[in-house]
């Protein structure tokens, strides 16, 4: 396994579960070798884990527009009213 | 002078003759079966009617009664005019709807998939409102990994249907954003009524990304709901929408990695099953066997040559005992036995969670497994040795196995050799 095909930072959500959907059909289908097998297993880990850390980090971001002057609109950052 | 009697009346009739100027007063006549006149609903009036005039209309008109001096006729200065029957939100609502319906504007094929995974939402609603509010805390709570772009703007009143249009239009032209969130908290009819005016409503179909509608309560329908791509019954459940594919990825991956560990486990039971049947497999029998002949040859050998054949004899036992050792350091059961115990461990480590041991073990047993061919019995039939068989597959291993004209079956490394027993004698020192 190179390190290029570690998931990066801006994991794409859905390419990785699509990628890992395949890593299981293939295990599941079985007739591969050990080797083969671990390395597929060990990918798979890789991308499941990749995406569950990127949604336990998970906070909501909220921003809001903000017309300016010249009435072009730019982003800020929203305080909501908490109760 | 007439208009001082008559400035304050109320006329009921049908509407007929309705024409609307480019100056955007209104002329028709109110007429009932018997009788007809004239009315005018002059521009600033005209401009408060929250509905349409239509001919054939039952309304109620107030104003004054005025001479039309060119024609010396009775006409109506209406300043209000209120359909019978339906209040005039409810006569512009049925309206707007019937026009939109028919443009098209409504149909399902127009409307749009929402993302299958959203990332950027963008909301126009109130900053200050209960909706905000709970539409932020059901993202939170459902662990929504999206980023939400606020367009604030004021939800009911005068001018509020053109901030809520800009908004639509100024949200969904950001190309960062993938669905749009339209709505309000409940509310009267009134407060709502910004959602049924047709800047919304051209907003809503013009907008590049879907857009959901959330207004007010699950019984309140506007026409901003019938133009949405989606219709939520509330704010919160607009939100919910947007949540609910994040919850199915989180349930998905959660399945997906249980899968990917039974899949594993699976690989690995099978492939324990298939060493355990080769270490069970006849053929290594037949190895142990060929040793265990070896080694009666041996003592024989001892016990039967004296003297001057010791030399040559002891060259022959080192010989073979070398032989042995070598058969004993490949002993494929042996190999086959350390190979599960490995084997054993990789599936125990399996539960634990440092996988990158796992990996090395598997790697080691990998290798360990394609040495296995190399050990196999075939290779010692490759060697020169071959298996006696009998008809019920036995193995004969001394000449008291067979009669003569028996039919036995060698086993080589390529394959086999029928025989018949001819006759059968004692080991010979002095023979092959």
């Amino acid at each position: 396994m190179s390190k290029s095909e570690k998931p990066t930072e801006a994991v794409d959500f859905e390419k990785a579960l699509a990628e890992l959907e395949g890593i299981v059909k293939q295990l599941e289908a079985g007739n591969l070798a050990l080797e083969r097998s671990l390395a597929l297993f060990e990918r798979g880990v890789q991308l499941a884990r990749a995406c569950k850390e990127k949604l336990a980090e998970a906070e909501l971001k909220v921003s809001q527009l903000v017309k300016d002057k010249q009435g072009l609109f730019s982003e800020e950052a929203f305080k909501e009213d908490k109760d | 002078m007439l208009g001082e009697y008559f400035s304050d009346v109320w006329i009921e009739g049908e509407v007929s003759n309705f024409k609307a100027y480019p100056s955007g007063h209104l002329y028709f006549a109110l007429k009932d079966e018997g009788s007809q006149l004239q009315a005018v609903c002059f521009r600033h009036s005209a401009h408060r009617l929250k509905f349409a005039l239509e001919d054939g209309m039952l309304v109620i008109g107030h104003g004054r009664l005025e001479v039309y001096q060119p024609s010396g006729k009775y006409q109506a200065i209406l300043d209000a005019v209120e359909p019978k029957g339906l209040g005039a939100l409810q006569k512009a609502f049925e309206q707007l709807k019937r026009r939109l319906e028919k443009e098209g504007l409504f149909a399902t094929e127009r409307k749009r998939a929402l993302p299958s995974l959203p990332r950027t939402v963008g909301i126009v609603t109130s900053p200050a409102g209960a909706a905000i509010h709970d539409m932020l805390r059901t993202l939170r709570l459902h662990r929504a990994h999206v980023k939400v772009v606020l367009f604030p703007a004021q939800v009911q009143g005068e001018g509020a249907a053109e901030r809520i249009a800009e908004g639509i239009a100024t949200l969904s032209a950001r190309p960062e954003i993938d669905v749009v969130i339209v709505g309000r908290g409940g509310g009267s009819i009134e407060d709502l009524w910004p959602f049924n005016e047709e800047a919304v409503a051209r907003a809503i179909a013009a907008s590049r990304v879907p857009v959901i509608s959330g207004v007010g309560h699950e019984t309140d329908f506007t026409i901003a709901d019938f133009v949405a791509d989606v219709r939520a019954a509330t704010p919160t459940a607009a939100a919910q929408l947007v949540a609910e594919a994040w919850e199915e990825l989180e349930t998905r991956l959660s399945d997906l990695a249980t899968q990917l560990l039974e899949s594993l486990q699976q690989v690995l039971f099978e492939k324990e099953q298939a060493i355990d049947g080769l270490a069970r497999h006849r053929a290594f029998d037949l190895v142990a066997a060929c040793l265990a002949e070896l080694g009666h040859k041996v003592e024989r050998m001892t016990g039967t040559v004296e003297g001057a054949t010791r030399t040559k004899l002891s060259v022959t036992v080192a010989a073979l005992t070398t032989l042995d050792d070598r058969l004993n350091r490949q002993n494929p059961v042996a190999q086959v036995l350390r190979r599960k115990v490995a084997l054993q461990g990789l599936a125990a480590r399996l539960e634990k969670p440092v996988l990158a041991l796992l990996f090395r073990q598997g790697a080691r047993l990998g290798q360990a497994g394609a040495g296995l061919d190399v050990l196999s019995p075939l290779a010692s039939l490759g060697r020169g040795y071959s298996i006696c068989l009998k008809a019920d597959g036995s193995v004969v291993s001394r000449i008291g196995h067979v009669r003569t004209s028996e039919d036995v079956r060698l086993r080589v490394s390529d394959g086999s050799i029928d025989c018949r027993v001819e006759r059968t004698g004692k080991t010979d020192t002095g023979g092959y």
